[in-house]
């Protein structure tokens, strides 16, 4: 009964687009389910509407912002449709159905939801995730605040998805950890020899697969001794993650890559700007964090140390930059600002020694989406992938920006003026707490007709235009409609 | 609807009422009259009258005749008559810890141990309790009692009320659920082995017969029915959950609590209550929509809880029943102080917002529902138990106080004259 309604519903929406399709010229904005709707802001309205949507097919509509693709492009005032927690459309025209939630998003900026490539107690819980997170958790609400969306909690790729147990995990394993470094030259040796014994069972495997072809008989060369991670970063299935910061280290993996033919993921990379070409032709990706500091060491006569233009070096040298924060979770004591809250402001440093703003935005969110190896699902808003959304009442990177609303999978998770985080600080206008001019109006409605009836002539008005001049310098974006405006005049 | 004719007082014991484990007292028949009487629906009942006899409720209605010659208790103006509380969830009167792990088959009753601190129940005006086993896991089924310190049989009202499983975010709890269940499912594949290798066997055996003489039919014959082997005592109680004959009572403590226990249950139908014990930044309120979509009976302390992170009250015991629950109520400690400032406390939720009505089912009706007791106790009609409170003014307004309580029919508190 059920399906055959939807079906209906599903082919009267047909219908209707037929029609729009007619009118070319109408934009979305002007269809009435786009003027019609309001989000709603009562706790109990926005359950109920949840709950609907469960049973309904899951439309969200972002209707008139500025969409960042996160892949370089900006379609102004576009709309956003998502539907079954996929992109549908991006772009204008777009028809909204009817049973869409609709938000308007008219001045305000839709990015791609962004991604932390490391975090710890974003979920609540211990162990498993899928049996113990927290999906109520403070925290998991803050990150979303922060605009987070996916992050990666131990070695798990997870969606923050809000209120839901389901559909949490993105992918199991975020990454394959190697060690690489002059500290412990045993290892190196190790690794070497891991990555020259898989080489050699990779040449005697391919040459056997040739073989079998025309001789059956023959057996698979033996995998023993073999180590089964280097084997799979030989064949590219996996990228290995060394955590490296030495400018000697970072050439050395560089040289590693370039000689067995694999792409490194080199997290800290602090002085990765002193070797940033060697790099860049290793096709590593490197994961900085720009506010770290480590200070130059005077007995090396090369450049070495920290420096604030390192992710902009990296990345003129054709290394993907992805930005984490000092502190991979949320801390709400210490010096404020290095924390997964302020992973935006992180990537705003970046900005500031020298890398685009373009790529600042893409390593906390294409980037580092492809650096987990979920670059197919998330990262961008491109039609077919995961409606990770977050809309922002300015530019990402600002320090002055708030998220607005932090979509996950085409629901709304995270609402600024339903959380007590920061609703109080700049409140959307069309919030309960923004600066009410209503009230004031009404009062004096309710003073006019006094006034009326007495007959008291130059005080009374005086005092009406005293309300009024209030009124006015508080709220000067927005007139009102019927207020005391009129009356003033 | 009332009679209007006479209220005769020998046979008139309703043959309906199904006989309860525990026979109310024989006594003879007496009238309380009083001006206000709670009927524990949240509804009231103006001038009624009420004819107890054998520790029931007979009859009762509103300003009916009284027959010359039946004592009569007259209550005055101000005093109000309600249900005896039902408390659902006490170990007030047992005593040691329990296990985390998984033992459903644990009865409460076996740890009864009657003494007089039960009358620190009867004392505040709860006439029915109910028990549970300690433990932080399954940690076994509850009894429900009336507290007066007897035999533990007088006592016993009726056994393995609800099981307790206690839920939270934990891999451990979801497993000892869900294992639970899967262990039902394991025997139900056994039996159904069994059954096949009996028929198997059976056939063959009938081959034979037929091959040989008919001499031996009727004999073999008797062995042919199949016995079920009996599942493990610990696998019962989940039987008994999916066939209705038990409900489980979740205690939750966070919102994340209820999702996981939703994640593990979902498949199985069975019936099932909430415990929340609500502590001042409780997060529960994400999910009372969908609790109240549930409609479960949620077992509650009369508590004004903080919204996370801020000074702002919330009534969750209000916003659950407005969404849809069936609101329980709870002493707010497992006291006698607990007990002594219950109604009271219910009372300040009824000022914060908690309906009025909902309040009085919450202490009496729902309670006693959610115990399997809704046919014997919990309001006050005909054929119920005559377990009633004598008030001095309204239930819920500070200063009021408890003068008198029966227990099936009985003066167990206070005395008034006939």
């Amino acid at each position: 009964m059920k399906a055959f309604n939807l079906s209906i519903a599903g082919r009267t929406r047909a219908g209707l687009a037929f029609l729009l399709i007619a009118f070319v010229g109408a934009p979305a904005l002007g269809s009435p389910a786009a003027l019609g709707a309001v989000t709603p802001f009562d706790d109990d309205d926005a359950t109920e509407e949840s709950t609907d949507d469960e049973e309904e097919e899951q439309w969200l509509a972002l209707v008139g912002g500025d969409v960042h693709l996160g892949t370089g492009g900006v379609l102004r005032g576009a709309t956003v449709l998502t539907h079954e927690g996929k992109i549908a459309e991006v772009g204008y025209d777009v028809f909204v159905p009817e049973e869409a939630e609709v938000v308007d998003v008219a001045g305000m900026r839709v990015y791609p939801g962004l991604i932390a490539v490391g975090s710890f107690g974003l979920f609540g819980g211990s162990g498993n995730l899928r049996d113990s997170v927290d999906p109520y958790s403070r925290n998991m609400t803050l990150a979303l605040a922060a605009g987070i969306t996916t992050a990666v909690n131990g070695n798990t790729v997870a969606k923050l998805k809000r209120g839901h147990l389901e559909g949490l995990v993105l992918k199991d394993s975020a990454f394959e950890n190697f060690s690489f470094s002059n500290r412990n030259p045993q290892g190196q040796l190790k690794v070497v020899s891991d990555f020259e014994k898989a080489a050699e069972y990779l040449r005697q495997y391919r040459a056997w697969e040739q073989a079998v072809k025309r001789d059956k008989e023959l057996k698979a060369p033996s995998k023993k001794g073999i180590d089964d991670r280097t084997v799979r970063v030989l064949t590219g299935e996996i990228r290995p993650r060394f955590s490296a910061n030495d400018r000697t280290d970072l050439a050395e993996i560089a040289a590693l890559a370039r000689r067995f033919g694999f792409r490194p993921i080199l997290e800290g990379a602090t002085e990765g700007w002193t070797v940033a070409d060697e790099l860049g032709r290793a096709g590593a990706t490197a994961i900085v964090t720009p506010r770290r500091r480590s200070s130059a060491s005077e007995r090396q006569t090369s450049d070495n140390g920290s420096s604030i233009e390192n992710a902009a070096k990296l990345h003129a040298h054709g290394v993907p930059v992805v930005v984490v924060p000092a502190s991979r979770g949320i801390v709400l004591g210490g010096i404020v600002g290095q924390d997964l809250l302020h992973l935006p402001i992180e990537a705003g440093f970046a900005i500031r020694g020298g890398l685009p703003e373009q790529a600042a935005l893409e390593s906390i969110t294409i980037e580092a989406a492809r650096v987990l190896g979920v670059g197919h699902r998330i990262g961008s808003i491109e039609v077919g992938k995961d409606a990770d959304l977050i809309v922002t009442d300015g530019d990402l990177l600002h320090y002055q920006t708030f998220v607005q609303w932090a979509i996950v999978d085409g629901e709304i998770v995270y609402d600024k003026q339903e959380e007590m985080f920061f609703a109080h600080i700049r409140p959307r206008p069309d919030s309960a707490l923004a600066p009410e001019e209503k009230v004031d109006a009404g009062e004096e409605d309710a003073a006019d007709p006094q006034s009326d009836e007495g007959d008291a002539g130059d005080e009374g008005d005086s005092g009406d235009e005293e309300a009024g001049d209030g009124d006015g310098s508080g709220d000067e974006p927005e007139p009102e409609p019927d207020g005391g405006d009129g009356d003033g005049l | 609807m009332i009679l209007p004719s006479l209220l005769a007082f020998a046979p008139l014991l309703s043959p309906s009422v199904e006989p309860a484990r525990l026979v109310p007292s024989e006594s003879g028949p007496f009238v309380i009259k009083a001006r206000r009487v709670e009927i524990g629906n949240g509804e009231v009942m103006e001038h009624a009258v009420m004819l107890i006899q054998d520790g029931r409720i007979v009859t009762m209605g509103q300003d009916l005749p009284i027959e010359r010659g039946l004592p009569v208790v007259e209550l005055g103006e101000d005093q109000v008559v309600m249900p005896g509380i039902v408390d659902p969830y006490s170990r007030y009167g047992m005593s040691g810890g329990g296990f985390n792990d998984s033992r459903p088959n644990i009865m409460a009753s076996e740890e009864l141990y009657p003494s007089t601190r039960y009358d620190a129940f009867l004392e505040n005006g709860i006439t029915t309790v109910a028990q549970y086993p300690a433990g932080t896991g399954i940690p076994g089924q509850a009894v429900a009692i009336r507290p007066l310190y007897g035999s533990k049989d007088s006592m016993v009202l009726s056994d393995g009320v609800y099981l307790k499983v206690v839920m939270s975010n934990s891999a451990g709890n979801k497993r000892n659920l869900r294992q639970g269940f899967d262990k039902a499912d394991e025997h139900l594949k056994k039996v159904e082995e069994e059954r096949e290798k009996f028929e198997k066997k059976n056939s063959k055996s009938k081959k034979k017969k037929k091959d040989d003489d008919d001499k031996k039919k009727s004999s073999s014959k008797k062995k042919e029915k199949f016995v079920a082997p009996t599942p493990d005592p610990k696998v019962q109680p989940f039987f008994d959950l999916r066939e209705g004959e038990l409900s489980a009572l979740f205690s939750i403590g966070s919102a994340a609590a209820y999702e996981h226990l939703i994640d593990a249950i979902d498949d199985e139908e069975f019936e099932w209550g909430l415990r929340i014990p609500l502590r001042r930044d409780i997060d529960v309120f994400h999910v009372k929509d969908k609790v109240g979509e549930r409609g479960v009976y949620t077992v509650m302390e009369p508590l004004l809880t903080l919204q996370p992170g801020t000074m702002r009250q919330r009534n969750l015991p209000a916003e659950f029943e407005r969404a849809g629950a069936k609101l329980v109520l709870l002493p707010r400690s497992d006291r006698p102080s607990g007990f002594e400032s219950f109604l009271v406390d219910v009372g300040v939720m009824i000022g914060a917002g908690l309906d009025r009505a909902a309040a009085v089912r919450g202490v009496t009706q729902h309670p006693a529902d959610m115990l399997g007791l809704g046919d014997e106790v919990g309001t006050l009609e005909e054929g119920k138990r005559a377990n009633l409170l004598v008030l001095s003014g309204d239930p819920f307004q500070p200063g009021t106080k408890i003068e008198a309580v029966l227990l099936d029919g009985e003066f167990v508190i206070g005395d008034i004259d006939q």
